[in-house]
């Protein structure tokens, strides 16, 4: 039964760990925007980035 | 993928516009120039995947030219940005952004940009939080630019309102996100007692697990239970108990007597299912509440968003100014298409107004020196200048908006039936628990507490609670997802108890916006001649009739002298021809006031019929209804033939032209004396105390934004045929919720029986609550496969 002596204060290090892990993440704002993320990994990424000229031309 | 004949961009019909454009190797058609423009840049920077992503069309690009320069202003980076490590921030709003494609596309294309740090858009509060280096690039660059997409931007006037609903959202998820963590933990702790059926643990060891249990339980019982917790010394301070009470009442005792039986040491402890009872009552809080946020966010935001600016006369010099420094008294100028910013009278000659938004007309009304003009009306053609008499609350505008917020604080009779209910209920549960408590104590006073607090929890709604809002939530979504938004959860279930239909006219079934319906010529005039002359005299004037020309691209000519007669028409000269388009009065004395004339020297050239055309699927909503046994009217504040021809185009036999918003409401109160029960389908202001007095009421998405705010349900893409959907819907959640509501009724009661025999212990009880109400919310998700 010792072996509950280690085990019990892990357990309860990791909720610690997991609790200030998701409290972060809520503060950080990482929970604002969960919809945009979900379609971001669906687009092509792969064209050659030529961006500020058009830009300037575009305005 | 649009139809052949829709927009490629905005999926709007293209009504004879021919604007082609080659995208990718393929032609594409576009209803404008400002459409093909923007579908052109995003496929330019590599953003196509956006038309495949989006499940909802985007807005309209206005062709109008943007200006945002005003927003560079010392004023603006005071009041609204904030500076983060030498960059700035802003909060911008949209209305456009209806999907997470929209967020995605504002966000890549705004990125693109080297001077932009970072952008978050979210579509689901049409907020756009954008992070730049303002020496790089001015704000006006980066609103040009969400502008030229189709999403306008406007400033966000109530940030710290703002601030403290996030902060209110970010608490209730901490409290979630800490009982989720925690309670599992306790749960395994507990097992540990659980397992230990022949009582051999020693003491010391099933102490310690009591004690680990309690100090886990303590966090989720007075954080994460605070919501509850404070909930009932609110019902109790008002004497009106609730759902609350019991949550709390069932929470606080089941964590003391453990606490109790630990300091003693008891039989049992229940500190896991004080705990569990904490974190599924907390899910059920959040779902609901985040579902109705999510409905109310976009609309909250847009009835703040005004305009901003006027530009003040001062001596012969214009300079712009925000709108609280006005004050009675100032001199300020109306610039074309530009909406007035305070009450006032008009100062210089004769000037035409939009005053749809107040009126419902859609005409523009001539004004002359001395008259009176509103805040929120739309300026016409002509520029104009007017003295300041009302500003703030005290405009016309602000003034009809407190009306409407009076009507609806009004508490509906069914809300206040289910509270008392709901007290009754709570009372009721008490005295059998305690009855439970007083038998059971005759019979074997060791089991006298657990029996008791069995009761209690089996009591406990929660399945029931959830019931109702987990069904709502699911067809709030479904309708959502279809460009629909519930404003007011009680009016999709009220929806099925209706059987008249009113319309507004302008707007909702018709566009609202006139088109060419025939041309008559004369002495020798060719068709393609006329509508030629009269699209160049028209060509980029911001009146809505100029709109009806503009429809086709055509080749322009380029005429000399070309002004604008406000109230009357057009004048201009070519090679020493004269020429009139405008009014019959104005062109040709003699002939009839219908239409718009055109006449060359004084001879007359033709004649242009210009109709409010119906919208599309609006033939087809008013069969489907008819067929349903609803009543259909219409109403409107047009004149007699338009509204005549409209009903008889729809088949509507009661109708009512010329009508006044006040008429609008005293037909809609005599419909409901006579026992009726109507929705209301409109948009403008007008209507908006009719949309209040109705039983459950419609608003298009593009009428005026307090309408919106005063409506029960929202057509974002403002398509009445979509109202057959939102019944479909409305029936099967209506069918669901049934389901569940029997289904959580019958748990209880069982379960109750279950608690009052003794068999039950009080986590058993807690598990089975938990069952149900995840059967219950299953059960709600069946409306997605109900709809495809």
């Amino acid at each position: 039964m010792n072996i509950l002596l280690a085990l019990i204060p892990i357990s309860l290090l990791l909720l610690i760990v997991a609790i200030a892990a998701f409290f972060w993440a809520v503060r950080k704002d990482q929970f604002e925007n969960l919809d945009a993320a979900s379609i971001d990994i669906l687009s092509d990424d792969s064209k050659p980035d030529t961006t500020p000229e058009s830009v300037k031309d575009a305005d | 993928m649009p139809a052949t004949d829709q927009c490629f961009h905005c999926d709007e019909m293209l009504n004879g516009a021919d604007v082609k454009f080659i995208l990718n190797g393929i032609s594409r058609q576009f209803c404008c120039l400002g459409c093909a423009h923007a579908a052109q840049w995003i496929e330019q920077e590599g953003l196509g995947d956006y038309y495949q992503l989006r499940n909802q069309q985007a807005s309209k690009v206005d062709e109008q030219n943007l200006d945002y320069s005003a927003w560079d202003r010392v004023e603006i980076q005071n009041t609204h940005c904030r500076n983060i490590n030498g960059q700035t921030q802003i909060v911008l709003l949209t209305n456009g952004m209806h999907c997470a494609a929209c967020a995605w596309l504002i966000q890549k294309a705004l990125q693109k940009n080297p001077a932009v740090h970072s952008v978050n858009a979210n579509a689901i509060t049409g907020r756009i939080e954008i992070l730049w280096n303002p020496i790089k690039s001015r704000l006006s660059v980066i609103c040009t630019q969400l502008a030229r997409l189709g999403y306008k931007p406007y400033l966000s006037i109530n940030e710290e309102f703002e601030q403290q609903k996030r902060r209110e959202r970010n608490r209730l998820l901490l409290k979630l996100g800490l009982a989720a963590l925690v309670t599992t933990q306790t749960m395994m702790f507990s097992e540990a007692l659980y397992f230990d059926t022949q009582g051999e643990m020693s003491l010391a060891t099933r102490d310690f697990f009591r004690w680990l249990t309690f100090l886990l339980c303590s966090p989720v019982v007075f954080y994460s239970g605070s919501e509850f917790i404070s909930g009932m010394l609110r019902e109790i301070k008002h004497r009106q108990l609730g759902m609350d009470t019991l949550a709390a009442s069932s929470i606080l005792l089941a964590y003391f007597a453990s606490l109790y039986q630990t300091l003693v040491g008891g039989q049992h402890i229940w500190f896991d299912a004080a705990a569990m009872f904490v974190f599924f009552l907390l899910s059920a809080r959040v779902l609901e509440r985040f579902a109705r946020n999510k409905a109310r966010a976009q609309v909250d935001l847009l009835a703040r968003a005004q305009p901003q600016f006027a530009w003040r006369m001062n001596g012969v010099e214009r300079e712009q100014c925000a709108i609280s420094q006005l004050i009675v008294g100032d001199h300020i100028y109306l610039s074309p298409g530009d909406s007035i910013a305070a009450d006032g009278v008009l100062l210089s000659e004769a000037i035409e107004v939009d005053e749809s938004l107040l009126t419902g007309e859609a005409e523009l009304k001539l004004k002359q020196k001395g008259d009176s003009l509103f805040a929120g009306c739309t300026l016409g053609p002509n520029a104009g200048s007017m003295q300041v008499s009302h500003i703030g609350s005290d405009t016309q505008l602000s003034h009809i908006l407190r009306l409407v917020e009076k009507s609806q604080s009004n508490q509906p009779p069914e809300q206040v039936w289910a509270e008392r209910l709901a007290g009754r209920f709570v009372l009721l549960m008490f005295a059998i628990t305690g009855m439970a408590f007083a038998i059971w104590w005759q019979i074997d006073s060791d089991k006298a507490f657990s029996v008791a607090l069995a009761v209690l929890v089996a009591a406990c709604p929660c399945a029931l609670s959830l019931a109702v809002p987990a069904a709502v939530s699911s067809a709030f979504d479904a309708l959502a997802r279809i460009g629909v938004v519930v404003l007011k959860p009680a009016a999709l279930a009220k929806l099925l108890t209706l059987n008249q239909v009113v319309f507004d006219k302008t707007g909702t079934l018709t566009t609202g916006k006139p088109c060419l319906e025939k041309i008559n010529t004369f002495n020798n005039c060719s068709e393609p001649e006329a509508q030629q002359i009269a699209y160049s005299l028209e060509l980029g004037l911001k009146h809505p009739l100029a709109q009806a020309f503009q429809k086709q691209k055509l080749p322009s000519i380029n005429f000399d002298n070309i002004s604008n007669v406000p109230g009357h028409g057009i004048s201009a000269n070519l090679n020493q021809d004269h020429y009139l388009l405008g009014k019959a009065a104005f062109v040709a004395k003699e002939q009839p006031d219908q239409g718009i004339w055109l006449s060359k020297n004084g001879q007359l050239m033709a004649q242009f019929l210009l109709t409010d055309a119906i919208k599309q699927g609006a033939k087809q909503l008013l069969k489907t209804l008819q067929a349903q046994q609803f009543e259909c009217h219409l109403l409107s504040g047009d004149s007699l033939d338009k509204v005549e021809s409209v009903a008889s185009t729809l088949a509507i036999s009661q109708f009512q032209a010329r009508a006044t918003p006040e008429q609008k409401l005293l037909y809609l109160q005599q419909l409901q004396e006579r026992g009726k029960r109507v929705l209301m389908v409109g948009d403008g202001i007008n209507d908006a105390p009719v949309l209040a007095q109705a039983d459950v009421s419609i608003a298009m998405g593009s009428g005026a934004y307090i309408s919106q705010n005063n409506a029960d349900i929202l057509l974002l893409n403002s398509n009445p045929e979509q109202i057959q959907q939102v019944f479909s819907i409305a029936r099967h959640m209506q069918h669901l919720m049934q389901q569940n509501l029997r289904w959580a009724i019958g748990y209880n009661l069982i379960a109750v029986g279950f608690a009052l025999s003794g068999f039950i212990h009080p986590g058993y009880a807690s598990l089975g609550m938990a069952g149900s109400s995840l059967l219950v919310t299953l059960n709600a998700l069946r409306i997605y496969r109900i709809k495809s």
